[in-house]
């Protein structure tokens, strides 16, 4: 079956209160709708109620049932204010200025649990969507880092076919520390088994394999791997390698000795961002693989990111996957 | 007061830095330290202290107390 299509089913057997706070842009309220019809999430959309009524009419679309809040008005406004000028010790005033704003109302709204995640970007860049859910939405105990991550799936692998990986930091940070590089390979190890239910192999990846090559960039990509292991001694982690010896079990055989990842890994960790956006690219348009995301990760809540060419599909489908970060 | 001396004191109270290092020329985030959360923050502390609506994404391109200065007041003769 079709990831999606899995992700969607998932999603309807526990459907997650997603806010979305772009109501002014037509795709999110045909998504909302459509969200609500499938029975992927309960959408509540944030905006000017009298501005998307009139979008919806003019577009010709029902929002009957759906949930629309003016964050400028509504009754959380004083307590989200509260929560969050204490949270960042600044005045009452300021903070009040900054939540009544669509999308900071939004991650307060996750934040405070009156909704289980968010989904933004259609209109807003990509960096203000990762500051506004850092500064609302915070991160995941023990971690510090927002990234990203894509599902790739590879029509044929080694006489496998739809074979699944998830590729990570492909998108956000540039150039990661160690400590960075080791929360991003925790976040995608827990990813791989809340979304897509299989067990983490996480090779932390390189030019070189085990000491194969001496340079400071295969020192912090070790480096990363220790302190990912100080974090989740439990998860299946091996570093540095070689994409070969990650992935291919011929390959492994003779690099690397005693490691449950090596030939085996399902979850790879590019050294930056370099790498890992050129890496998805080249798997998706040379391999044909299917690629979807980015998919934020990191957050204490799920918060997704979409870009401004957003279709209404990849709207739905980012819902049922947030639905499903959500929820499990 | 100037739009200036109120940008200045806006960034003395969000950035917690001392009045003196706050200079005409100084960029938010090399000389006052501002991360890109607080370049969040220190837009909506602008909106509050000269009670106007800036939209965000050419607010946030705004790298100087300088240019801020010109923004705002531009954003203030708009109404």
């Amino acid at each position: 079956m079709d990831i999606v299509q899995e992700f969607i089913e998932k999603a309807q057997s526990r459907p997650a209160r997603i806010v979305y706070p772009e109501a002014h842009d037509p795709r999110i309220l045909e998504a909302a709708v459509r969200v609500q019809e499938l029975d992927i999430a309960k959408p509540i959309l944030v905006g000017d109620i009298a501005a998307i009524k009139s979008l919806a009419a003019e577009i010709g679309i029902e929002l009957a049932g759906i949930e629309t809040i003016d964050s400028r008005q509504d009754a959380r406004l004083a307590s989200y204010t509260s929560a969050y000028a204490n949270k960042r010790d600044m005045r009452e005033a300021i903070a009040s200025k900054l939540v009544r704003k669509p999308l900071s109302f939004g991650g307060m709204m996750v934040a405070q649990g009156d909704a289980d995640g968010m989904v933004a970007g259609v209109a807003t860049a990509t960096s203000i969507v990762i500051q506004t859910a850092t500064l609302t939405v915070g991160f995941q105990q023990g971690l510090s880092t927002p990234s990203s991550f894509f599902i790739m799936i590879v029509p044929r692998f080694q006489k496998e076919q739809d074979k699944v990986f998830i590729f990570a930091d492909s998108a956000v940070n540039i150039q990661p520390t160690a400590q960075q590089l080791a929360e991003i390979a925790i976040a995608s190890g827990s990813n791989a088994r809340a979304l897509l239910g299989i067990e983490p192999k996480i090779a932390f990846l390189s030019f070189s394999t085990k000491g194969s090559a001496a340079h400071a960039d295969a020192d912090k990509v070790l480096e990363a791997l220790e302190i990912a292991r100080g974090i989740r001694p439990e998860f299946h982690m091996d570093g540095e390698l070689q994409l070969d010896a990650a992935i291919i079990p011929s390959v492994a055989a003779k690099k690397v000795t005693e490691s449950s990842v090596a030939g085996a890994a399902n979850v790879l960790i590019f050294p930056d961002l370099d790498a890992g956006n050129i890496g998805y690219k080249l798997v998706q348009y040379m391999a044909g693989a299917k690629a979807i995301g980015p998919i934020l990760q990191g957050f204490a809540k799920p918060v997704n990111d979409m870009s401004r060419g957003a279709s209404v599909d990849d709207l739905v489908a980012v819902s049922a996957i947030t639905s499903v970060q959500a929820k499990g | 007061m100037s739009t200036l001396d109120r940008i200045k004191s806006v960034c003395v109270e969000l950035l917690k830095v001392e009045a003196g290092r706050v200079q005409d020329s100084s960029r938010f985030v090399e000389d006052l330290g501002a991360d890109s959360m607080q370049s969040i923050e220190l837009v909506a502390a602008f909106e509050e202290e000269f009670d106007i609506e800036m939209d965000e994404d050419a607010a946030l391109g705004v790298k100087t107390v300088a240019d801020a200065v010109t923004f705002i007041d531009r954003v203030i003769a708009e109404g």
